[in-house]
């Protein structure tokens, strides 16, 4: 411990000039000469090296334990921008820099958006890294607030590129919107507790929060939760995720919703759980009902959707829900000091935090590797694409099962121990017997999403790499750049490799807990992951390994030492086309029937008869769902706020008189009022 | 150094995998020559789904043209999820042969390996009749797993642990008092959700071959030969599975808790009789009840959720 300590505070300061100086070089390298745009290899390259440079330092202040501390001076000139990355702030550094490297190589091959044509908007790109980065390390609310901003504004013109069309232009709009109602929440936090704490200085606020009576730390829990939540993207303030993360660039999107929604989970860890300390119950229950509409009407809106992105967009939300489901448990055991369950679910939360960067990376890059082949990412125009693209269709089913929770990759081993923490949470007596029933109908929502995920990720593998395909252009795709597959192998290998490291990785993650909550869980050792309070064991690299050997014995036995003949599917008696096979649609048809009482699926079919025939000319289907948080919330505050500013506008007519009768008014009213 | 106790979980695990390996097709037979005899005929032999195993792996395997490696690796990973997953559940012995390499959490998701394995492959043909197993059988699953996690967490609170070794040890050393009401409702849910996930009426019909109404066998209608054996095989194996789960955390009794020859007779007789015993009850369920229509089904399967959420509210509330 002491020689890394030793050499994290050797190495931090360089390391952390280097990051910005490539992170600046970069910037500058995209915008080039005469302010008009480079090809973006070289800025990228310079941003993935950057990216390297976070992952180091993410791991050496996670293994040191040694904040590392660093100032910018006074670059805004009001207020320095000071930085501290603890533990827990180096874990997003990791996960920052594994998604972020890839991206940024991933995005030296892409082609997918906008052509060859260099972009001016690409220089956001570095600026975004540097931002997310920024973000996990603030120390201050000046600082924290610089970097929130930036990267909600770089992100934003990622989103809208240089040349939005309606749809980008709506979806960027939205984005901006949301993400600033969420920035004046955070200020609101920010105040209460600076002005309670006489300082900006975060190290300060706990003492202060501690100090506050319970309405107003109630007030700034609440207040924290709708911000960090509206960026991290959960239910109900999560409608424009779904809009803005398919319609930025795949590499952004990766980051998109790999980090940067992360930053959300990270806020509501670090000013919810570490520094506002043990709360109320509501305050945990809250966080848990969050959590379980998150994760289950996510996935459920995600097997509805047939474009690649929007689907796996709708999946970041499920996956925020998963967390929040771990940060809850954590938040409810905390107030109720059970620490050493509060402590499992908070690895678990951060386990899958982590992993969550990796596979939904992955998914985003393989997406946008097949936007780039085929030229459109409808589940309903692709399909057999796993012969022509092997390292894509390799890349995204591990990337799908990961992310669906299987054995032996990395989201079982996270959401494994989120239910760890769910039942040992459930059958602490220490607890009060709500927080128990609570926790234990949270079994059976993550059980659902579970099952629901798997639906998923199998209609889109099937549809997408599988079967037939569906168009021409799907039939002639080719494989991507060698770039974009080096990009996506890497964080499959990573998928694969932290699933079955899951019991070191995880003991890491529980003493990064263990700061959070002032006291490091109690943990085995070995390769099982550890746990608390129950005696329970996931072997995940034993395990691994004698799944391989068997299924590698049976598919030798009984695939590779036989003859196998191959023909046609038999489609009783017509030559095989695609329109036999099951579309996505189709594919989820049942579930959507199954829980029509939440998705309230409506269909419509018309039918054209040949003239003066009973026999149907075309047939017309139109089918959708609808989104119950948009319609109940979101469209009736919409309409709320419209007619508000109709009634505002009756005001301005538009006449020079009337504005100055309104100068007038306005001024004998103050001069009234001043009296 | 081989002390005792290693030798009997070695001695143990072995005699557990040997026996499920064997008797999986026969309780196939079981199912079929209680619903056959339930239905006034007389059946095939009960080792007639061993005669088939033989001649499918006798026999050259077919594959479609449109498909994907995937096909050809998916029977693989079917078996090795369900045979690893046995091996992770006490059936002899009141430890698992794979004891310490994970809990009733990692069966649940080996169970969700292979079908996600199984779905995805009955999808690389391009046939009709595969996606719309395949879509029905992930359609069901999202009904079942809330219901048997549920189930299966009434145990792991009786336990105070996931792990299911320790489940079998304390309900086996707990006698009587195992049997809480919550721990019954519990049970119930599972037995209910278990002929769900093993595919029999009134959720399935594994003798169906009408288009229509298949569910596991769609899935399979590509697959043939040496592939078709191995799928089949998976399906037997994991009737074992689902089975030996529900005796170990519901039904913990003759398991062997250390190594003698009594103990060990005693301990496969009584697998033996348990294992049997649900391949009766599957059959008499195939022979007594007709299939639910497939829009039905939440209907049915949701009373599982719910008595399993009330044998957990039985447990929380009510007082000791």
């Amino acid at each position: 411990m002491s020689i890394a300590s030793a050499l994290g505070e050797a190495t931090s300061g360089p390391l952390l000039a280097a990051i910005a100086a490539l992170l600046a070089l970069s910037t500058v390298s995209a915008i080039g000469p005469r302010g008009r745009a480079n090809p973006p290899g070289l800025s990228l390259g310079l941003s993935a090296m950057a990216c390297v440079g976070i992952f180091v330092l993410g791991v050496v202040t996670v293994a040191s334990g040694i904040p590392v501390v660093a100032s910018a001076g006074d670059v805004l000139g009001f207020a320095p921008i000071d930085v501290r990355y603890d533990s827990l702030g180096g874990l997003f550094l990791i996960a920052l820099g594994a998604a972020g490297a890839a991206s940024s190589v991933f995005g030296i091959g892409y082609r997918g958006h906008g052509g060859t044509v260099p972009d001016r908007t690409a220089a956001a790109y570095p600026v975004f890294v540097a931002s997310l980065a920024l973000v996990f390390g603030a120390a201050d609310v000046f600082a924290f607030l610089f970097a929130w901003e930036l990267m909600a504004l770089s992100s934003a013109i990622l989103v809208f590129g240089s040349r939005p069309d309606r749809e980008v232009a709506r979806a960027g709009y939205l984005y901006l919107a949301l993400t600033h109602l969420a920035t004046a929440a955070l200020v609101v936090a920010f105040a209460i507790l600076a002005s309670a704490a006489g300082t900006m200085a975060f190290s300060s606020f706990g003492r202060a929060a501690a100090d506050l009576s319970p309405e107003v730390r109630g007030l700034v829990f609440v207040l924290v939760l709708v911000g960090f939540g509206t960026k991290a993207g959960a239910i109900p303030f999560h409608v424009w995720l779904p809009r803005a993360h398919p319609v930025a660039p795949s590499h952004v999107s990766a980051l998109m919703s790999g980090v940067m929604i992360k930053a959300g989970v990270y806020g509501i860890v670090r000013f919810g759980l570490e520094i506002l300390g043990p709360g109320p119950q509501w305050w945990g229950l809250l966080v848990l009902a969050m959590g379980v509409a998150s994760a289950v009407l996510g996935v459920l809106y995600a097997l509805m959707e047939h474009d690649l992105k929007r689907l796996l967009a709708f999946h970041s939300i499920e996956n925020i829900g998963i967390i929040l489901i771990g940060v809850g448990v954590a938040i409810l055991a905390f107030g109720e000091g059970a620490t050493a369950v509060a402590g499992v679910a908070l690895t678990a939360a951060l386990f899958h935090t982590l992993n969550h960067a990796l596979f939904k990376s992955v998914l985003f890059l393989a997406a946008g590797s097949i936007q780039s082949a085929v030229g459109s990412r409808d589940l309903n125009v692709l399909g057999g694409l796993a012969r022509a693209m092997p390292v894509t269709a390799l890349a995204f089913g591990i990337g799908a099962a990961a992310i669906s929770g299987l054995p032996p990759l990395n989201g079982f081993a996270s959401e494994w121990l989120t239910f760890q923490g769910l039942i040992g949470a459930g059958g602490d007596g220490s607890l009060s017997l709500v927080a128990r029933s609570a926790v234990l109908l949270g079994v059976g929502a993550l059980g659902l999403t579970a099952a629901l995920a798997v639906a998923c990720f199998v209609k889109a593998t099937g549809m997408t790499f599988l079967a037939l395909p569906r168009s021409p252009a799907a039939a002639n795709a080719k494989e991507t750049a060698r770039s974009m597959g080096f990009a996506m192998a890497s964080l499959a290998i990573a998928c694969v490799g932290v699933g079955i490291a899951a019991g070191p990785v995880s003991a890491v993650i529980a003493g990064i807990s263990g700061g959070v909550i002032g006291q490091r869980p109690v943990t085995a050792t070995g390769p099982a992951v550890p746990v608390v309070g129950i005696d329970a064991v996931y072997a995940a690299g034993r395990l691994a390994v004698l799944l391989f050997i068997v299924a590698g014995t049976v598919w030798y036995v009984a695939v590779r030492r036989r003859q196998t003949r191959r023909a046609a599917t038999w489609t009783c008696g017509i030559v095989p086309e695609p329109a036999f096979e099951y579309t996505a649609t189709s594919y989820a048809k049942l579930i959507r029937l199954y829980f029509g009482s939440v998705l309230r699926p409506a269909r419509e079919v018309t039918v054209e008869l040949h003239p003066g025939t009973p026999f149907p000319r075309t047939i017309r289907y139109h089918g959708e769902v609808s989104h119950v948080i948009d319609e109940r919330l979101y469209h009736p505050l919409h309409r709320t706020a419209v007619g508000a500013a109709e009634l505002i506008r009756r005001l301005q007519s538009g006449s020079l008189q009337l504005y100055l009768g309104y100068s007038v008014v306005a001024l004998v009213a103050l001069l009234l009022l001043a009296r | 150094m081989i002390d005792s106790t290693s030798l009997s979980t070695v001695v143990l695990g072995l005699t557990q995998v040997m026996l499920t390996l064997l008797v999986a097709p026969l309780l196939l037979g079981v199912t079929r020559r209680v619903k056959a005899r339930l239905q006034y005929r007389r059946g095939p032999s009960l080792i007639q789904p061993y005669r088939d195993l033989a001649k499918w792996w006798q026999k050259q395997s077919v594959e479609s043209d449109a498909a994907s490696p995937l096909t050809a690796a998916a029977p693989a990973i079917v078996l090795a999820a369900v045979l690893v997953a046995t091996m992770l559940v006490p059936i002899v012995g009141q430890r698992p042969p794979l004891d310490g390499w994970g809990d009733l959490l990692v069966v649940v998701g080996l169970m969700a390996l292979g079908r996600f394995v199984l779905a995805l492959s009955a999808l690389d043909a391009g046939s009709a009749f595969g996606g719309m197993g395949s879509s029905r059988e992930v359609a069901i699953a999202t009904l079942v797993e809330p219901a048997l996690l549920l189930a299966l967490t009434g145990a792991a609170l009786a336990a105070g642990s996931t792990d299911l070794g320790a489940i079998a040890t304390i309900g086996a050393a707990s006698g009587v008092s195992w049997y809480t009401p919550a721990l019954l409702l519990a049970a119930g849910a599972f037995a209910l959700v278990a002929v769900a996930e093993t595919g029999h009426e009134p959720v399935d019909n594994p003798d169906t071959h009408l288009e229509l109404t298949m569910i596991h066998e769609g899935m399979l209608l590509e697959a043939s030969g040496p592939r078709l054996a191995v799928l089949m095989y998976a399906a037997e194996l994991k009737l074992v599975l689902v089975a030996g789960l529900l005796a170990a955390a519901f039904l913990p009794v003759g398991m062997a808790a250390e190594l003698t020859p009594v103990t060990l007779l005693i301990a496969i007789a009584a697998a033996l009789g348990k294992l049997t015993g649900a391949a009766v009850l599957l059959g008499l369920l195939d022979a007594t009840f007709a299939k639910v229509r497939i829009l039905a089904l939440p209907g049915l399967l949701a009373i599982a959720s719910i008595v399993a959420v009330v044998g957990l509210a039985t447990r929380l509330w009510l007082p000791t």
